[in-house]
């Protein structure tokens, strides 16, 4: 049952990347091909999800928004995630100075609105989407390597790995057979439900005008640009914000089931 | 567990008892006592269009005085921007330096001082004393004050110095009174009580009005920068009236509940062309440009038909706005263009190139006129299917960039080209070698001889022949593209009387404005 | 004892390095800020004037100098005067304080509200229907943009219901609702999921297991110790989160115009009003460290492990 579980989200999510990144093949028309004749028209067996201002097809534009948002968001999470974990497992197992150093400038970084910071990288580097990833993901990998750091700290004083340590395996070795094996499972989940996380944040920065700039199709800006017709004609702003939802909603359930997987204590439950 | 079940409906019931004194709350506001208070949603009384007070002397900040009914100038403009007198009764061109104006008499400020001959000199001196554009448009020598006339010498001839008394700088304001908080005594039928810029201005009714008596006992403007907020507040009723709303929120007020106020106005949507970059100063490209706008697709549909296709610098209800030639949207004959000009698509990527250069230009732009977005994002498809690309960059920090000169190629603006009803105002800020909005660094004899001949004419049919000659000039160079201009509107609630759109966009709320 | 020392005396350099990273990077990220208030008046100006200015602002000297002569001011409480305004940054700062704090607050009891007991009815029920229902929810709260949630409140509360005002500057009850509502949606949509994984968690632990063994009644259990156990961890997630809470009004406030510091980073980011900014940046990183100081402290208390494994090295 929770094996059947874990494949059907591992396949949904794949689904989704799969659909990112052949998002150039799978739209029906060109996303970025004006009709201003054909604005604003309600959803249709021609236009699946109706054209927004410019008449052009929003189906096909959250196709390839998907491709930014989505790739976007992964690369991201894949970012932070791994950076923030060897440096969190870095300061955890070595400790003193290295430790002190890495969790000060940790707590600069969280410290630090990611607003303000993203705003200062898109007065130095421009707007857009990618350097709306480089602020993020300057500032969002100590989450990481708090976790992993936490981690390490507990697993460091275990008797299993004092007696590893005993018998004569380094620094590396240690790290390698005992805590990595042992933090993957919760650094991967925490990075599964983070990609929604992440997703927002983006989209919140372009909500400011400080991440993707027109004509590129992503979804939190699709959404913040369509707000105002929300009311006059809803489909360009809900068939984005649908898109995010689901997304968000399969990556969660398929991080949730990685870790009912993973962790055994909630086997013993069932 | 039916603990659980308990708290979860303690819960619900406290939310719900949260939103239960909501609503009754709500009631107040338009229950008191009678007095009939006017709430305002406007997008611009905000730092980004240099407004921080309603002192006119300083920045643009007459324009929320001259707004708000706080502050009234010697003379105004009729719906065709025609001079009508105001706190003046008349004035006489004396010779070419000098001017004689008569005022009312029985005007007071909203202190119960008088509006004499005196007062207008004080606030004149104070304000050329201290705003250098209203010092560099008036030119004044001297004021001489003699009960109700002024007798005003020029340093050099100044044939629209009435047309620029009526700029909203040049409302006259009790300097004996200070600016306490940026809070001006004026002439108007509102009397300002209290204001922060980016959020709110409080007025209260002059009782003291010189000019028949204002309706309203109060009025609150709120500067609402979020487009639906605005429109979500005046559907909810937390406004009676709104600026600025966002065209796409049109239809929901197309309807018996709502009143629409529109005229035309001379704020234009234009290009403005960097001859500084290799690109632009070739004529082919500018020329595609100019053929590749779809002026009439863009006002049609993303202003909602709200707005008039531009060709020159001025919109054809002025005597000056006529007869001027212009490129029509010709997306064959800009490829044309291009192609004989030696720009070819060799690679086959859609994007012309020319000695291994392509054919990329950048857009520079900015968000808070929500015409000019729209505009940006549409001609960059329509000059891509002529085989242009166009990045954008739509910034709140535009002027820095539009400063240097590189860095970009077109910049896409708005501007009031006829505020003060003289068609030189364009020219002198935006094309002669010394203008400060000359971004592009365009330059043209032809042009600068027509510019002096304007400066030595008086009379106005004349001035109005040059007008056009000149715009012809930067349209036949295409150093400019007038893409449309701003059929600006007002919506107001049903019941809200007196509130109409003026083609200058700086009359607003007056005496006459009521809400039934 | 020695270690709270320690601890305290190791934040005053972090936020040093923050007063000096925001410094930095507005220098690098602004534009001159006299050239843009000449450009944007439209006045012509001669380059004395421009030098005058400048120096008048002291943009003329060596950035370290500007730099100490900056946080010299600083801490004497003097963050200079807002670009847009005029105004004393301090003061207006302070002005603005309440209301967000104010804000903060009605969230977070807000969400507490939502949260906990639909994190426990959800845990408890879990894989029921009513953990479904409640799991959707929270996934539909999780993944939805602050403004848009905002936006879809303000249509059904403010102008299909008509019960609330969608302007809501002035802090009162009737105001504070909707802003506390979209903060609160947000939050909740976390937080419920962790109240569930932390209530799961405890229930998973062998002493439930043995004492649903020996018979005793599953609501005692859970009344008794699984919720007063898993408390301690929520409402340390709690605290946690009074920090991105703090900093995530900003969009919120933006939109329903409510008075606050938030809404006054919005404005004056939009308008590069860097003195502004810089106030706003220290009072995140304040917010943030302190919190961040009390968790690390109290976690040492409830977990002597780390204790030991810090002495050790």
């Amino acid at each position: 049952m929770k094996k059947k579980k874990l494949i059907v989200f591992a396949f949904l999510a794949l689904l989704i990347v799969l659909v990112a990144i052949f998002a150039k093949w799978l739209c029906p028309y060109d996303p970025y091909e004006q009709d201003l004749s054909a604005s604003y028209q309600a959803p249709s067996f021609i236009h699946v999800m109706g054209t927004d201002a410019y008449g052009r097809d929003m189906f096909s534009r959250v196709i390839i928004g998907g491709q930014v948002s989505i790739l976007a968001t992964l690369l991201l999470v894949g970012i932070i995630s791994i950076s923030g974990t060897c440096i969190g497992i870095i300061s955890g197992f070595f400790g003193g100075t290295v430790d002190m150093i890495v969790m000060r400038i940790s707590d600069l970084c969280l410290a630090f609105p990611g607003l303000v910071f993203a705003l200062a990288v898109a007065a130095i580097l421009g707007g857009g989407v990618w350097n709306a990833v480089v602020a993020l993901a300057l500032i969002s990998w100590p989450k990481y390597s708090r976790v992993a750091r936490g981690l390490t700290l507990s697993i460091k004083d275990s008797t299993y790995v004092a007696a590893a340590r005993l018998a004569g395996d380094n620094s590396f070795q240690l790290i390698g057979r005992h805590i990595l094996p042992n933090i993957i499972g919760p650094i991967l989940v925490t990075a599964m439900l983070d990609i929604g996380t992440m997703m927002m944040e983006l989209a919140g920065l372009s909500f400011l005008g400080l991440g993707a700039q027109p004509p590129v199709a992503e979804w939190g800006s699709m959404m913040s640009n369509g707000r105002s017709m929300l009311q006059t004609y809803p489909w360009v702003v809900l068939s984005p914000g649908i898109a995010i939802f689901i997304s968000v909603v399969i990556f969660n359930l398929f991080g949730d089931t990685v870790r009912d997987a993973i962790d055994p204590k909630s086997n013993r439950t069932k | 567990m039916k603990k659980l079940v308990a708290l979860m409906l303690a819960a619900t019931m406290t939310i719900a008892t949260f939103v239960g004194c909501g609503a009754s709350n709500k009631e107040e506001k338009h229950a008191s006592t009678g007095s009939k208070v006017f709430v305002f949603g406007d997008t611009t009384f905000n730092a980004e269009n240099e407004e921080a007070t309603i002192d006119p002397h300083d920045t643009y900040c007459g324009w929320p005085a001259v707004r708000y009914g706080v502050g009234e100038t010697l003379f105004k403009f009729n719906d065709s921007m025609e001079l009508e007198p105001w706190l003046a009764e008349s004035y006489e061109n004396v010779d070419d330096l000098t001017w004689k104006v008569t005022l009312k008499d029985g005007v007071t400020f909203s202190n119960g001082n008088v509006v004499d001959a005196e007062a207008v000199k004080a606030c004149i001196e104070d304000l050329v004393a201290v705003h250098e554009r209203a010092a560099g448009d008036l030119a004044i020598d001297s004021i001489e004050a003699d009960g109700l006339t002024l007798t005003i010498k020029t340093t050099t001839p100044k044939p629209t110095l009435i047309n620029y008394l009526c700029d909203p700088y040049g409302a006259i304001i009790d300097v004996t009174a200070g600016n306490e908080g940026g809070i001006v005594v004026g002439t108007g039928p509102f009397v300002a009580t209290d204001l922060v810029t980016g959020d709110h201005i409080n007025l209260v009714k002059n009782d003291n009005y010189w000019d028949g008596d204002v309706k309203l006992d109060e009025v609150k403007v709120i500067t609402i920068s979020d487009g639906d907020t605005l429109a979500m507040a005046l559907q909810n009723g937390d406004i009676d009236a709104a600026y600025g709303m966002a065209y796409a929120s049109y239809p929901i007020f197309e309807n018996d509940d709502y009143t629409f106020t529109s005229t035309s106005t001379s704020r234009v949507f234009y290009l403005q062309m960097n001859y500084n970059s290799d690109i632009i100063a070739d004529d082919a490209v500018r020329a595609a440009i100019a053929m590749g706008i779809d002026k009439e697709s863009f006002v049609d549909t993303l202003l909602n038909g709200y707005g008039y296709v531009g060709a020159g610098a001025y919109p054809d209800s002025f005597p000056f706005g006529k007869g001027v030639n212009v490129q029509t949207y010709d997306p064959e004959g800009a490829k044309k263009v291009l192609e004989d000009a030696g720009w070819k698509d060799s690679d086959g990527d859609g994007i012309r190139e020319k000695d291994g250069k392509k054919l990329s230009i950048n857009w520079v732009s900015y968000p808070s006129r929500q015409e000019l977005p729209l505009l940006a994002e549409s001609a960059q498809a329509s000059l891509n299917d002529i085989g242009i690309d166009v990045q954008l960059n739509i910034t709140p920090d535009h002027g820095t960039i539009v400063s240097e000169k590189d860095g970009w190629d077109v910049y896409g603006a708005a501007f009031v080209t006829c505020g003060i009803g003289d068609p030189m105002y364009f020219f002198s800020t935006h094309c002669l070698a010394d203008s400060t909005k000359n971004r592009g660094s365009y330059s043209s004899t032809d042009l600068d001889a027509l510019a002096a001949e304007m400066n030595e004419t008086f009379d106005t049919d004349a001035r109005s022949d040059i007008a056009i000659k000149m715009q012809q000039q930067i349209l036949d160079d295409n150093a400019f593209v007038f893409c449309s201009f701003l059929k600006m509107s007002m919506i107001s609630k049903a019941n809200v009387t007196g509130l109409v759109a003026h083609p200058c966009d700086y009359y607003e709320i007056t005496a006459d404005l009521d809400i039934e | 004892m020695k270690y709270i020392i320690t601890r305290i005396i190791q934040v005053i350099p972090i936020l040093f390095a923050i007063t000096f990273l925001s410094f930095a990077m507005m220098r690098l990220a602004g534009s001159d800020v006299v050239e843009q208030k000449m450009l944007n008046t439209g006045q012509v100006i001669s380059e004395n004037q421009l030098i005058a200015a400048k120096q008048e602002l002291g943009l003329d000297r060596p950035f370290l100098v500007q730099y100490f002569s900056w946080l010299g001011k600083l801490l004497h409480g003097d963050m200079g005067t807002s670009y847009v305004s005029g105004m004393n940054v301090f003061d207006t700062f302070i002005s603005k304080l309440p209301a967000t704090i104010l804000l903060t607050i009605s969230s977070i009891v807000f969400t507490v509200i939502i949260s906990i007991p639909l994190g426990i009815s959800s845990a408890v029920y879990q894989n029921k229907f009513t953990d479904y229902v409640i799991r959707f929810f929270s996934f539909i709260g999780n993944s939805l943009p602050n403004f848009f949630v905002s936006l879809v409140l303000m249509y059904f509360l403010a102008i299909k219901l008509r019960w609330l005002p969608i302007i809501c500057r002035e802090v009162n009850l009737n105001n504070i609702i909707m802003p506390t509502i979209t903060l609160g949606i947000a939050m909740s949509a976390k937080y419920i999921r962790q109240v569930r994984a932390t209530v799961l968690d405890e229930l998973s632990k062998d002493y439930v297991i043995g004492a649903k063994a020996r018979g005793v009644k599953f609501s005692t259990i859970l009344w008794n110790s699984v919720i007063r156990q898993s408390l301690v961890t929520i409402i340390t997630l709690l605290a946690l989160s009074i920090g991105s809470l703090l900093g995530g009004t900003a969009i919120v406030e933006s939109i329903f115009m409510w008075d606050g510091v938030g809404k006054m980073a919005v404005d004056a980011i939009s308008m590069r009003d860097y003195p502004i900014i810089q106030a706003y940046v220290m009072w995140m990183a304040i917010i943030y460290v302190m919190v961040n100081l009390v968790t690390d402290l109290s976690y040492r208390f409830l977990d002597p492990r780390i204790r030991l494994g810090d002495a050790q090295s």
